[in-house]
């Protein structure tokens, strides 16, 4: 998927503003958070995750996601995020 | 402007939640607790330990167990064995186990959902954690009387038998349980206490001059040089002392007595201060206690007060009681009694708990008796008693 494919989603940009602020929720929390339906949430994130850019743990019923510590994009996001946020405090 | 003055060096080392490097007479049990747990940091999977930790309060079995968690973790750490110490209070997470499960889950996965699980999927998903991250818990369970009294022998059992459903997987999480005592126990059915009573470090009460090298420790690291007196620990460590051997209590006082000395912008921590603190903490002695008194007792505790008020002395000679009450006495124009008559009020006001005596063996001269106010400032004392004196009120 291009960079712009990945941005263009408002929802998309959401989830990882949000994991970059607390570390990692589960799929029910991040819906909740993003005032959108579990379905929608789970596509995104999904989407997310097949990108690379993030990597989720289940724990019996649920899946915990969080930025893949692994992946370049990652961490590129994490900054970007954290950048803007400091940014913007200023 | 006056520049602020304090007598405290480092008043966080009288708080509550500070571990001291050195836990004076409890060195052989923290050495006890290093033995049961040696596999911790050698091999720690081949085995799982549970130790219970029994005494009354202030004896020193949370502080215990938390330098131990401190120093086993160290030495596990140093040999590359990911080991974590947790210490929880049950009666903080009001004795459920899904709540002190849930807690030990947040410490890893800190925004891990709250509900919809019961307590055996999360000690199934903690296992799962400590499996993945390769690591071991020792599990402190303060004030497990909570967790056996809400759970019963449910919670513990399948705490204690964690094993048995995953055999020849590693064994994470080791126990220690402190409690005041074993009746608890008890309530526990057979198989369940089995699991337990195996290993028991009881703590016996401290006793007086074992509470006094505490407190001087504390002292050491928590004041100012020279700015508390020895009468001022010594008071304090017989106040502890009558607590039940409390040194939590004695510790407190300390840092009580410290602050009442900074509000009377004074350099030095003195017994006066101590006696102060005292009636703070417990509901000041009750008037009626001294109204009650006849005319003699009234002009001898008069005389110990005006002791106090005048020295900076924690203890007073009978002697020099004495003496004192035969000032008030020519004062009040009144004969003085007998000493035998005297060490009869002395057995009263203690009895009162207004006085407390104690014998003092120290010196050339045989055994004296010491008197001391253990729960209101001489200052208060002589007020109360010169308003009852004056009414004529004997």
């Amino acid at each position: 998927m291009n960079i712009e494919d990945v941005f263009s989603s408002r929802i998309r940009v959401k989830i990882l503003k949000i994991l970059a602020q607390v570390g990692e929720l589960n799929v029910s929390e991040i819906a909740r958070r993003l005032r959108v339906n579990y379905k929608t949430t789970n596509g995104h994130l999904k989407i997310l995750e097949d990108e690379g850019i993030l990597q989720h743990k289940v724990f019996g019923r649920i899946r915990l996601y969080r930025f893949n510590g692994h992946s370049l994009k990652a961490k590129a996001i994490q900054n970007l995020m954290e950048a803007w946020e400091h940014a913007n405090k200023r | 402007m006056t520049q602020y003055r304090s007598v405290f060096k480092d008043e966080t080392k009288l708080d509550i939640n500070y571990i001291p490097y050195r836990l004076p007479h409890r060195d052989k049990e923290l050495r006890l607790l290093m033995e049961f747990f040696s596999f911790a940091s050698l091999a720690p999977e081949k085995m799982a330990q549970r130790i219970m930790i029994t005494g009354d309060v202030g004896t020193g079995k949370t502080v215990l167990s938390q330098r131990f968690g401190a120093d086993i973790t160290r030495e596990a750490n140093r040999r590359g064995i990911s080991l974590r110490y947790v210490h929880v209070n049950c009666r903080e997470y009001r004795g459920s186990l899904f709540l002190i499960l849930y807690h030990i889950i947040s410490i890893f996965h800190p925004n891990f959902p709250r509900r919809g699980y019961s307590a055996e999927e999360l000690l199934r998903i903690l296992l799962q954690i400590l499996d993945e991250e390769n690591t071991y818990i020792i599990l402190t369970l303060d004030e497990f009387e909570s967790l056996v009294e809400r759970e019963g022998s449910e919670a513990v059992y399948k705490l204690t038998r964690l094993q048995e459903i995953r055999p020849n997987k590693p064994q994470r999480l080791s126990l220690i349980c402190i409690l005041r005592s074993l009746k608890i126990i008890e309530q526990l059915d057979a198989s369940t206490r089995s699991t337990l009573q195996s290993n028991i470090i009881s703590l016996e009460k401290y006793l007086k001059q074992q509470l006094e090298t505490i407190l001087n420790d504390r002292v050491l690291l928590a004041f100012k040089p020279l700015t508390v007196l020895e009468d001022t620990v010594s008071l304090t460590a017989d106040l502890a002392f009558s607590e039940g051997g409390n040194a939590r209590f004695g510790i407190e006082l300390l840092w009580r007595s410290g602050k009442y000395a900074d509000a009377d912008n004074s350099d030095v921590v003195t017994p006066e201060c101590v006696r102060k603190a005292v009636s703070s903490i417990y509901a000041v002695m009750r008037k009626n206690d001294l109204a009650f008194l006849s005319l003699h007792e009234k002009l001898f505790l008069l005389g110990v007060a005006r002791f106090f008020r005048g020295s900076q002395r924690a203890y007073a000679a009978l002697t020099e009681a004495e003496q004192a009450y035969a000032v008030v006495c020519e004062e009040s124009d009144v004969q003085p009694r007998s000493h035998t008559q005297l060490w009869k009020y002395l057995q009263t006001l203690s009895t009162l708990g207004i006085l407390q005596k104690k014998v003092s063996t120290t010196g050339s001269r045989g055994r004296s008796t010491l008197i001391y106010l253990p729960r209101i400032t001489a200052y208060e004392l002589e007020k109360e008693l010169s308003i009852l004196l004056e009414k004529g009120g004997a």
